[in-house]
């Protein structure tokens, strides 16, 4: 690798003329103020669930309606503006071309708030259209549809502009544009005016399972892939494996969507294509991993002192046990015990919190500085963030995975349902402290970008 | 790890996953097939998500042909390098 040869592709604009750093901060902002009303909510179904709801009887605070507060504030509130946060810096950075248009993104931006705030709003005035993961009101749907087309013009513009081979990145975002629509439009609309029955179910579990793997999967391995080499100062182990990945994901993702309903009325025949095609992708996730630790391999002392790359990696560990959950639950030997379970809820953390959320966090500690400019005002709290919130996920979802298991086994041996919510309280229990040392986390990062503003304006 | 470790790495890892997922998939396509022609409720049922999901594919495939034929994939490793460059030059005056 001694004589490399690089064809100058010089940007013709300079960092400030590409990169609105004024709307990721704004983007970062929302993240959080979303993030800390999900994990309130988080909390107080905990609290609901070993019978200690301080705001019983009070339909308002009715926990059905604040647990889809709780899932839809993450996704789409915090994950998303998150995400929409990392995209303003890297598709500039990566295509050396500008967004389309400032103007539309701070649209963008303003629409998008007003649609999760509207589904906070809505659901918890009882007005939640009944539908998993599309419980968004069925007023705010199309606005939110429209948003998600402009998201992606404003940012597929640069990357059509772009010239020559395009960077693993890019394949994920631009594929990630064309997922995200279609798919909304698919698990909201089609279900809700143009199918019922187990034909709803089937597209309802293909818009949960795309939802995942089409919008949340590219867009975090896509910015993966452009943060990890950056810090870590090398190229990632190699740019081939990595599209095997990519081309992986869009040819055999989009079949599995059923092996949410394994045991349905849905024909076994599509159960069984489910299942196959899921193990491929487990395949396919395997070769991303093999890449990342290959990029990183003999270099390990970084994930000590580089925060970001630590919670990267961290992220990374719990993607595999995730993927590897998946292997197992995919099975119907395994779904017989765990489904309806709180194995799933574990899972769902695992993947949502260790992973994504722990990207983002490692993407907004390295960001925050450079638009800042200024170093974070505390390392400890720093770190406090990172082990309160590792450590609370990790005891988090190895209780509820657990618990799930005794509840599989206490149901298939057809003991009383009561039986299985009586045992579930202590579990619950401790789901519920480990949720407090995950706000906890929060808490800490919140603090901090506190400090480092007042100390950055101290010192403009 | 030198180019043509990396190469055979993606090549083993891709026969790998092909062969499996490409005989799983010509035997699910051929019960389709015979599902359809017994004319019941479940094959009726069954076309419609596969039709749809060839048809997505069929997508995929044309941009990964045309992707190809467009020499995206010639210099397979250049891009990682080109940004890590790029970078570099983005940041020189920070
Ligand atoms: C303070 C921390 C948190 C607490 C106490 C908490 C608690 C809960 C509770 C009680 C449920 C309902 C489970 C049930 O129906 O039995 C739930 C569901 C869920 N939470 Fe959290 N949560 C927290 C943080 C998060 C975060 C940060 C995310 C994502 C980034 C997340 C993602 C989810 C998801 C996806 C579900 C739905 C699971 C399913 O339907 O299977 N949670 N959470
Ligand atoms: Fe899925």
């Amino acid at each position: 690798m001694a004589t490399l040869t690089i064809p100058k592709t010089q940007s013709v604009y300079t960092h400030e003329e590409l990169v609105d750093e004024k709307i990721i901060k704004w983007y970062f902002a929302a993240a959080l103020t979303f993030l800390t009303t999900s994990m309130l909510a988080g909390l107080l179904v905990s609290l609901q669930l070993i019978r200690h709801n301080p705001f019983a009887g009070i339909e308002l605070f009715s926990p059905g309606r604040w647990r889809m507060v709780h899932t839809n504030a993450v996704a789409y509130g915090f994950l998303a503006n998150g995400f929409l946060g990392c995209l303003h810096w890297a598709i500039p950075r990566l295509t050396l071309q500008p967004v389309l248009d400032r103007r539309l993104s701070w649209f963008i931006f303003a629409a998008w708030q007003a649609v999760v705030g509207a589904t906070a709003a809505g659901i918890l005035l009882g007005e939640a259209q009944g539908l998993e993961w599309g419980e968004t009101p069925v007023w705010v749907d199309p606005v939110a549809q429209l948003g998600l087309m402009l998201v992606a013009l404003n940012f597929g513009t640069p990357i059509a502009r772009m010239k020559g081979p395009m960077y693993v990145t890019l394949w994920y975002f631009m594929a990630a544009f064309i997922w995200t629509p279609l798919t909304y439009a698919m698990g909201n609309f089609i279900p809700e005016y143009f199918v019922s029955g187990t034909s709803a179910g089937a597209v309802g579990g293909l818009f949960i399972h795309d939802l995942v793997g089409l919008f949340v999967t590219p867009l975090g391995w896509g910015l993966m892939y452009y943060f990890v080499p950056i810090l870590i100062k090398k190229p990632i182990w190699s740019h081939g494996l990595s599209l095997v990945g990519f081309w992986g994901l869009a040819f055999f993702y989009p079949l599995q969507g059923i092996h949410h309903f394994l045991y349905t009325p849905i024909p076994m025949f599509l159960q069984y294509g489910a299942v196959v095609s899921t193990i491929a992708v487990e395949l396919v996730v395997t070769t991303v991993i093999i890449n990342f630790f290959g990029s990183i391999w003999g270099n390990w002392s970084i994930v000590r002192t580089n925060l970001p790359v630590r919670y990267f990696y961290t992220g990374m560990v719990f993607y595999f046990l995730t993927c590897l959950q998946c292997s197992f639950q995919v099975t119907l030997t395994f779904q017989k015990i765990i489904h309806f379970s709180d194995w799933v809820v574990g899972h769902a953390h695992m993947v949502m919190f260790g992973v994504f959320s722990m990207w983002i966090m490692g993407m907004m500690i390295y960001l925050f500085p450079r638009l800042l400019k200024r170093e974070w005002a505390s390392q400890s709290l720093l770190e406090w963030h990172f082990w309160l919130s590792t450590v609370g996920l990790a005891v988090m979802a190895g209780d509820l995975i657990l618990l799930g298991l005794f509840q599989g086994w206490s149901w298939a041996a057809l003991e009383p349902w009561d039986a299985s919510t009586e045992f579930s309280v202590p579990f619950w229990a401790i789901r519920a402290i480990a949720g407090l040392a995950m706000f906890g986390g929060l808490i800490a990062l919140i603090t901090n970008i506190f400090k480092t503003l007042k100390a950055a304006s101290a010192n403009a | 790890m030198n180019r043509s470790g990396a190469w055979t790495i993606t090549i083993v890892f891709g026969v790998i996953i092909l062969i499996p997922s490409l005989l799983g998939f010509a035997m699910k396509f051929g019960e389709l097939i015979t599902l359809t022609k017994n004319v019941s409720d479940s094959g009726g049922f069954a076309i419609t998500p596969v039709v749809n999901y060839l048809l997505a594919s069929l997508g995929f495939f044309c941009l990964l042909m045309w992707a190809a034929l467009n020499g995206m994939f010639r210099d397979l490793e250049q891009p990682k390098y080109n940004m890590l460059e790029n970078e570099r030059e983005l940041d020189r005056n920070v």
